[in-house]
């Protein structure tokens, strides 16, 4: 497991009290989970995405992330339209914990209210957040 | 404050996630549970069991305290021909109250003439002797809790005996001819067999031809100060051979994939009865009745309306929360009962209509299974193997087979002589 000083949290991404994350991309949002997210799951052996064109409101669930221990709900960060899913995982579920920013990304959100992604805690934010749950 | 074992530090020190487990901070992985749980079946892995709880029974009447309170009969138990337990055999059964419910399950261990050793679980040390001081009233036998006395660590898998082989003194021949569930040595100073077994190092062990992950292997015992030496040194013999240590999510799928029972999960405040363990107890050939007479005995025999207990393996990896109370409900949506264990077993999956386990000699090629998900069920009826089931919890539902094994091609039973 990682100590908090070794997790990647990059400043360019938004983060959601759940542990996801989300990145504005052109006029979509793309959406994950955190390096400690992934970190405290373990293996995921399993990804289960939403469709393209589902509609999902802020807090819904839209999938569920299976680890070798426990099957854990993903929650939508922002409102919005899915417009893109990440086929990948369907074969290479592992991608979550070994590029957790990147290639193990999970959906593309068309966000209702694009403001929203401001009201989603920054690195720092997130990191205090963080410390508090590890006391 | 959780306890820890000899070998806290190292987990820690290895950046292991850790969490309580009977009252003990534990590993559950280190890298990956998956690759731990793959080691075992393709090489070995390494636990950390000393969390597991350990009960002196010796004195004149220590056969008969256990023949009263375990459910295996020791006076038949041993061979196809139900021989008396020897001194160096160990047997699996269980401890129940008067009402048939268990209290938790157990390995006794003969180690001579008029004295055991008991092994339990995590925590229930204090519990189990508890309980057999109450039943020993007018028997001369004394009952003592060694659990801080005594260390613990399993090595698992096919490769196990080769590299036990290269520590232990006299090399494989001291370890030749050891049948599943014997063991040898002893860690205990007074106890007869002290030194009969010895690590190169000069550390004494028993040394137990058992374990909890349906794989060729072995239990070591050992005084608690040896166990963080002996760890290292079978992870630096083992680990050119693809040796791991493995956390208690290993532990868990493996378990889970060879049929065994978590004791308080899968076997626990109902009676001892109608599941897959029931080996574990002293049926005539008849089933009729029992060979001895044992606490629980009644209850047990009374029981025709205790819930049922089977294994189950789904259609692919994906599993229910157990812990949170999955539903079992048959494919007309009646519900029959609940999920006990829900875990996957990451070295099996299907071609076609069979399983295979990436340890199957016959294997397709290229076969690269992703694991499925399997356990128990416990429910109001008796299944047949075969038989089509829902698990459901919350807004996940997954089809479930009923099935009599899971994991295929395990190699516990295989023949001492092939694996050193």
């Amino acid at each position: 497991m990682k100590e908090i000083s070794e997790l990647q949290l990059p400043e360019d991404v938004r983060y959601a009290e759940d542990h996801e994350w989300a990145k504005s991309q052109g006029d979509v949002l793309r959406v994950g989970i955190s390096d400690y997210a992934q970190d405290q799951l373990g293996d995921i052996v399993f990804v289960e995405l939403p469709q393209a064109g589902d509609r999902l409101k802020k807090g819904d669930e839209f999938g569920t992330v299976e680890s070798v221990k426990a099957v854990s709900e993903l929650f939508m960060p922002v409102s919005g339209e899915i417009t893109a899913v990440n086929g990948a995982l369907e074969d290479a579920p592992e991608l979550v914990n070994t590029a957790p920013y990147s290639d193990g990304w999970m959906i593309d959100v068309k966000p209702d209210d694009p403001s929203e992604l401001d009201a989603l805690m920054d690195r720092d934010a997130y990191l205090d957040m963080l410390k508090g749950s590890e006391q | 404050m959780a306890h820890q074992t000899p070998l806290h530090a190292w987990h820690t020190t290895q950046g292991a996630k850790m969490a309580e487990f009977g009252g003990y901070d534990m590993p559950l992985w280190y890298a990956s549970a998956k690759q731990e749980h793959l080691s075992v079946l393709t090489a070995a892995g390494l636990f950390d069991t000393s969390h597991m709880a350990v009960v002196g029974v010796q004195g004149p009447d220590a056969l008969a305290l256990l023949q009263a309170c375990f459910t295996k009969d020791l006076d038949a138990c041993i061979g196809r021909h139900n021989g008396p337990i020897a001194s160096g055999r160990c047997v699996y059964g269980a401890f129940l109250s008067d009402g048939g419910e268990v209290i938790d399950d157990a390995i006794v261990f003969k180690t001579a003439d008029r004295r055991f050793l008991v092994v339990v679980n995590a925590g229930m040390g204090g519990t189990v002797s508890r309980h057999l001081e109450m039943h020993a009233e007018g028997l001369d036998v004394r009952v003592e809790d060694r659990t801080d006395g005594v260390g613990k660590i399993d090595l698992q898998g096919p490769l196990a005996g080769k590299i036990l082989g290269r520590l232990v003194d006299g090399g494989p021949s001291a370890m030749a001819g050891m049948v599943y569930f014997s063991f040898k040595g002893h860690f205990d100073p007074d106890a007869p067999g002290y030194a009969d077994l010895m690590l190169k190092d000069g550390t004494p062990v028993l040394l137990s031809r058992t374990g909890y992950t349906g794989e060729f292997g072995f239990e070591i015992f050992m005084q608690p100060d040896r166990v963080l030496p002996v760890w290292e040194s079978v992870l630096s013999e083992g680990a050119p051979l693809g040796v791991l240590p493995c956390g208690l999510a290993a532990r868990d799928s493996l378990r889970a994939g060879a049929g065994l029972p978590l004791s308080h999960q899968d076997i626990g405040a109902w009676p001892f009865i109608h599941h897959p363990w029931e080996f574990a107890l002293p049926f005539t050939p008849d089933r009729s009745g029992f060979s001895k007479s044992f606490l629980g005995d009644k209850a047990l025999l009374e029981a025709a309306d205790a819930p049922w207990t089977a294994a189950y393996v789904g259609e692919d990896l994906r599993k229910v929360n157990a812990a949170d109370g999955a539903q079992v409900l048959l494919p007309d949506g009646r519900i029959i009962g609940s999920v006990l264990t829900c875990a996957t077993d990451m070295g099996i999956g299907r071609v076609g209509s069979r399983i295979y386990s990436i340890a199957s000699g016959d294997a397709p090629e290229g076969f690269s299974p992703r694991g499925l998900c399997c356990g128990f069920v416990k429910t109001d009826r008796p299944l047949e193997s075969g038989q089509t089931l829902t698990l459901r919890n919350g807004r996940r539902t997954i089809q479930a087979g009923v099935v009599g094994d899971i994991r295929p091609d395990r190699t516990a039973r295989r023949p001492i002589q092939t694996m050193l």
